[in-house]
């Protein structure tokens, strides 16, 4: 049983099919993620010297109560295992919802349990890239704008942002090329991702070597695209 | 005359420690007020007091007729109408020397791209920055970014402008590009200025008023020739004694 490549050329629709589920997953993942860490990331640093001045009055316990949840969300994701997530949402949250409530045929669709997944997950992690860049810009720069009198709103958009995105580049191309290769582990929740179409043709015709290098080479792909599309942001950004 | 700025027994503590004792002062329109001091004086906290990058921790503070902290939510009027200018210059290093100037006058006064740019410009031009446009900070030498900073404070029109050891960051040779630009600004524009630096020519030169901080309080004032000619304190005269000779 030598090397066939028409092993690989017969499996290649169904291949194909996987890792294109697999890359729609990532993609609305990384686009939910990004939202969920940027607002879990500046939440979690709220009302601090690095976004602006210290807040007064009423925005003083709310931005508190923002740094505990934003804190209490990327802890619970970091310390648990995706697998984990993945397996609560779909199979243990339809049970607390019937358990609370009164609907009895609660379902999540796994991919759509996929993608929540995904989100929450990269969003966590996100938000400490986030957190971290923008408390690393130099407080001088915020200082100056500040005295210039714009709004925090205007600050965060105009300076922290631009300034921290440029940093947050590097570590955001790691997370998105992981988020990209933890969809390989919803083979547990039953998506058609790739890996999973692998495993099933794996297992009508025993063919191990074609698949999983076929798989492996897909997956290579897929994370080589991530990775340039970054760098070629990175790249159109103003050099400082 | 009326009083654009007035700090009325003015305490600032950080944790426990008090930087400022019971600050009594007040500066006129148009005034040029140098401050200078050893360091760890309070001379930067002062000034930045001025416009609310430190809240004070007891007294009062009037800047144009806006009281503080009775008016805590006016804090972004008072620095519309403050400018800063700070040791390390703070160029926002993602802008080009024009988008810096144009920042303020686009998005703190709301004008529209076209007009703030010209008004960049324009001050581009007087601190004699008109070729630079489009470099950004990284590609500025300190005296041209320092000189960049300036336009960017005066853009959005300020009443008062604050500058913090404007030339301390900087190599010997700039020194002299920035100050004159300084003086400029003295002589032209008859804006309010308070001045923290160790450049006594200068100070002499344009000075309505010096004033010699230590220890968190101002322990003379007076016409920078007189104050610096006789010195009463046995502190202040040591001062000058070290600055003299660097
Ligand atoms: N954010 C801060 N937190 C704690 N202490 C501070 C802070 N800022 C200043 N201080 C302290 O307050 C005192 C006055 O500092 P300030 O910077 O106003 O002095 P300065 O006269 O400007 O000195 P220099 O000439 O070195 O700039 C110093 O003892 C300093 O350590
Ligand atoms: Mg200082």
């Amino acid at each position: 049983m030598g090397f066939e490549f028409s092993v690989i050329t017969e499996s290649l629709p169904a291949l194909l099919a996987g890792a294109k589920l697999t890359w729609i997953i990532t993609i609305l993942g990384i686009v939910g993620g990004m939202i969920c860490g940027i607002l879990a990331g500046l939440g979690r640093i709220a009302g601090t010297a690095s976004l602006g001045e210290e807040p007064h009055g009423i925005f003083k316990p709310l931005s508190v109560m923002t740094r505990y949840i934003s804190g209490g969300y990327v802890e619970t994701i970091r310390g648990t295992p995706i697998i984990v997530q993945a397996m609560f949402l779909y199979f243990a949250f339809p049970m607390l919802v019937k358990a609370v409530t009164d609907i009895e045929r609660f379902r999540i669709e796994a991919l759509t349990a996929a993608v929540i997944t995904i989100i929450f997950n990269a969003g966590a992690y996100i938000a400490e890239i986030v957190r971290g860049s923008v408390v690393s810009v130099n407080k001088g720069l915020l200082e100056a704008g500040m005295s210039l009198g714009i709004t925090r709103f205007q600050l965060i958009v105009h300076v922290i942002g631009p300034i921290a995105f440029r940093r947050m580049i590097p570590p955001l191309g790691n997370q998105f090329i992981i988020s990209l290769k933890d969809t390989s582990l919803f083979i547990v929740i039953g998506v058609g991702e790739l890996t999973r179409q692998g495993q099933e043709i794996m297992a009508s015709n025993f063919r191990a070597l074609e698949i999983w290098l076929t798989v492996a080479v897909m997956y290579l792909i897929m994370t080589t695209v991530l990775a340039m599309s970054l760098r070629k942001i990175e790249r159109k950004m103003k050099i400082f | 005359m009326s009083s654009m700025i007035e700090l009325k027994n003015v305490c600032k503590s950080f944790g426990e420690t008090e930087v400022l004792h019971n600050i009594d002062l007040s500066i006129q329109e148009g005034e040029v007020v140098v401050v200078i001091g050893p360091s760890g004086s309070g001379k930067s906290t002062l000034i930045r007091c001025i416009n609310c990058l430190e809240m004070l921790s007891s007294g009062e503070l009037i800047v144009d007729k806006i009281k503080i902290p009775e008016e805590r939510g006016k804090v972004r009027q008072i620095r519309l109408e403050v400018g800063m200018v700070f040791q390390q210059f703070n160029l926002f290093p993602h802008m080009t020397a024009l988008e810096n100037v144009a920042f303020g006058p686009s998005k703190a006064r709301k004008m529209n791209k076209a007009k703030a740019a010209d008004i960049a410009r324009d001050l581009l031009d007087k601190v004699g920055l008109a070729d630079f446009e489009d470099k950004l900070p990284g590609q500025l030498s300190g005296g041209q970014q320092q000189r960049v900073a300036i336009a960017r404070a005066l853009a959005v029109s300020p009443k008062v402008l604050l500058f913090d050891e404007p030339t301390s960051a900087l190599d010997p040779e700039m020194i002299g590009e920035v100050l004159d630009v300084m003086k400029n600004i003295a002589r032209d524009s008859g804006m309010t200025m308070v001045v923290v630096t160790h450049e006594m020519g200068f100070a002499a030169q344009v000075g309505d008023r010096l004033i010699f901080m230590d220890d968190g309080k101002i322990v003379e004032e007076g016409k920078p020739g007189e104050v610096m000619k006789n010195p009463k304190s046995e502190r202040l005269k040591d001062f000058l004694g070290h600055v003299k000779h660097h």
